[in-house]
């Protein structure tokens, strides 16, 4: 078990024992992984995930300081590909469950990455999953999660915040987004403060904020 | 009234589509994997078909509050690619556990060939193991005896004919399907097939027990309000209204939830559109729109 993983995977099976029976599959068999990702949102259950303030407090003094999950099957999800950090086909099983897992499963894949070992190693799969038309997928990667600030290449990461603008979702959520300002965004949002301008559109104020017309 | 599409192919129509449907009542739909207009040639194009169905499309409904369901198989049409069969029935057993997946479907005839059989049959079993109820489509040739052959392979693979809705039904074939356990749909369309007079009088003669009606429709001319209209032509016919509702909510409602994936109180409780409010966490708004209330 890689080191870093190892005191995450307990506190994420520490917050998962009073809220569900259903125990993580360690088989090595890959299928009985798969279908018990897949199943999760039925035999787990969809509560919300509500945090205690002294589970909030063990959350973050493990380091991490952004919303876990919001529902336990996304939590157990989440915790189940954590737990498969050891495993030699970890790469193809975390790409495996994006690839072949509809909405749910997708956004627990997303949320999971920042708890992985090397998420380097996925920076092509987040910069994939921007590419998406479903709202829900692209909150679960771009929203309350530290991965594309920390991960993603210039290029992808611009074009994310580009596209948050257009759908109306709140930069604020977007992660460590001050630290990735660069001149290029900001020119990228200029030109469309102008392109809203010219169109008559009304313009928010995340964009006047980052195209540097207000502070 | 709020209404159940239980068989349209919603990939093929667009966002106007789902206004009107959502304007005219359906609050939720099952689309079945079908064929697409023209043969698939790769087991992969099949299995980014099943995810559309469990994601893109389920998301784009939710966008108009309407609830999507699916249900996935292999077509009788395409069960006649020996180069496609093995693969495509090897997806299932991951794809049918998905959750918004309430039925093997569609199976059945097309030509009523001996792969066709073997691939029905194989499908009845996934649908036992999976504990799934299953969506016969009926041939559009020589359909009686397709639907004879139908019943036959679902009896002689013992699997419950409570748990089949055999689909397309017309004059002929309605009575045999009654006469069996199975359950019984109508598809309704503008200038073939089954149209609302029809309908309404089959509804006359054999009552609403375990009749549905769906719009089928596709790529091809068909109207994806004709479950609206039929409910309207049989209430202005003088058909009584807990007969309709049985045949346009509860029956497809009852049939379906027999996957156990389908939350039945939540469907029942389900209130008027009203934009303003978000579906399952998604915003219903597109950046711009303004949102539409519906009372």
């Amino acid at each position: 078990m890689a080191a870093d993983v190892s005191p995450k995977l307990d506190l994420l099976r520490a917050l998962l024992a009073p809220r569900t029976d259903v125990a993580l599959v360690t088989e090595d068999e890959r299928g009985a992984l798969l279908a018990a990702f897949t199943a999760a949102s039925r035999r787990v259950g969809k509560a919300p995930l509500v945090l205690a303030d002294a589970d909030r407090a063990r959350v973050r003094s493990a380091g991490i300081d952004w919303p876990l999950a919001t529902r336990v099957d996304e939590l157990w999800r989440i915790a189940q590909l954590v737990d498969a950090a050891s495993r030699p086909d970890v790469d193809a099983l975390v790409r495996d469950c994006f690839r072949g897992g509809d909405t749910d499963e997708r956004c627990a894949v997303l949320r999971a990455l920042p708890l992985l070992a090397s998420p380097e190693r996925f920076m092509a799969l987040a910069a994939d999953a921007c590419r998406t038309s479903v709202r829900t997928i692209f909150e679960a990667i771009a929203c309350e999660n530290p991965f594309p600030a920390r991960y993603l290449e210039t290029l992808h990461f611009d074009q994310m915040v580009l596209k948050a603008l257009f759908l109306e979702v709140s930069l604020a959520r977007i992660i460590g987004l001050d630290g990735r300002r660069t001149p290029e965004l900001t020119r990228m949002a200029r030109d469309y403060l102008a392109e809203r301008r010219a169109a008559g559109r009304a313009v928010s104020d995340d964009l006047t904020r980052l195209a540097g017309e207000r502070s | 009234m709020k209404l159940i599409d239980p068989h349209i192919h919603m990939t093929s129509r667009t966002t106007d589509d789902y206004e009107a449907m959502s304007a005219a009542g359906i609050v939720a739909v099952v689309e079945p994997a079908f064929w697409m207009g023209q043969p698939r040639t790769h087991v992969g194009t099949f299995e980014d078909y099943f995810a559309s169905l469990v994601g893109w499309e389920r998301f784009r409904a939710s966008q108009f509050g309407i609830r999507h369901f699916c249900t996935l198989a292999l077509n009788p049409k395409e069960a006649n690619d020996p180069g496609l069969v093995d693969g495509v029935l090897a997806l299932l057993p991951r794809w049918l556990e998905k959750e918004s997946v309430v039925a093997v479907g569609e199976v059945g005839y097309d030509d009523q060939t001996p792969a066709e059989d073997d691939v029905f049959a194989r499908q009845l079993e996934l649908a036992r193991a999976h504990e799934l109820p299953v969506l016969v489509h009926t041939p559009h040739r020589d359909k009686k005896r397709g639907t004879e052959r139908s019943i036959a392979l679902v009896r002689e693979a013992r699997f419950p004919e409570e748990r089949v809705l055999i689909d397309h039904n017309n004059e002929e074939t309605l009575p045999l399907v009654l006469a069996s356990g199975c359950w019984a749909a109508h598809s309704i369309y503008p200038e073939t097939k089954m149209d609302e007079d029809r309908m309404v009088a089959l509804v006359q003669r054999y009552g609403a027990e375990r009749i549905l009606i769906n719009s089928a429709a596709d790529w091809g001319i068909s109207d994806p309000l004709k479950v609206a209209k039929t409910a309207d032509r049989m209430r202005a016919s003088g058909i009584d209204a807990a007969m309709i509702e049985a045949i346009v909510w509860r029956n497809p409602l009852a049939f379906f939830a027999q996957s156990g994936r389908i939350d039945v109180a939540a469907l029942n409780a389900e209130p008027e559109i009203d934009q303003r409010e978000l579906f399952a966490g998604n915003s219903v708004l597109r950046a711009g729109r303004k949102p539409f209330v519906r009372r």
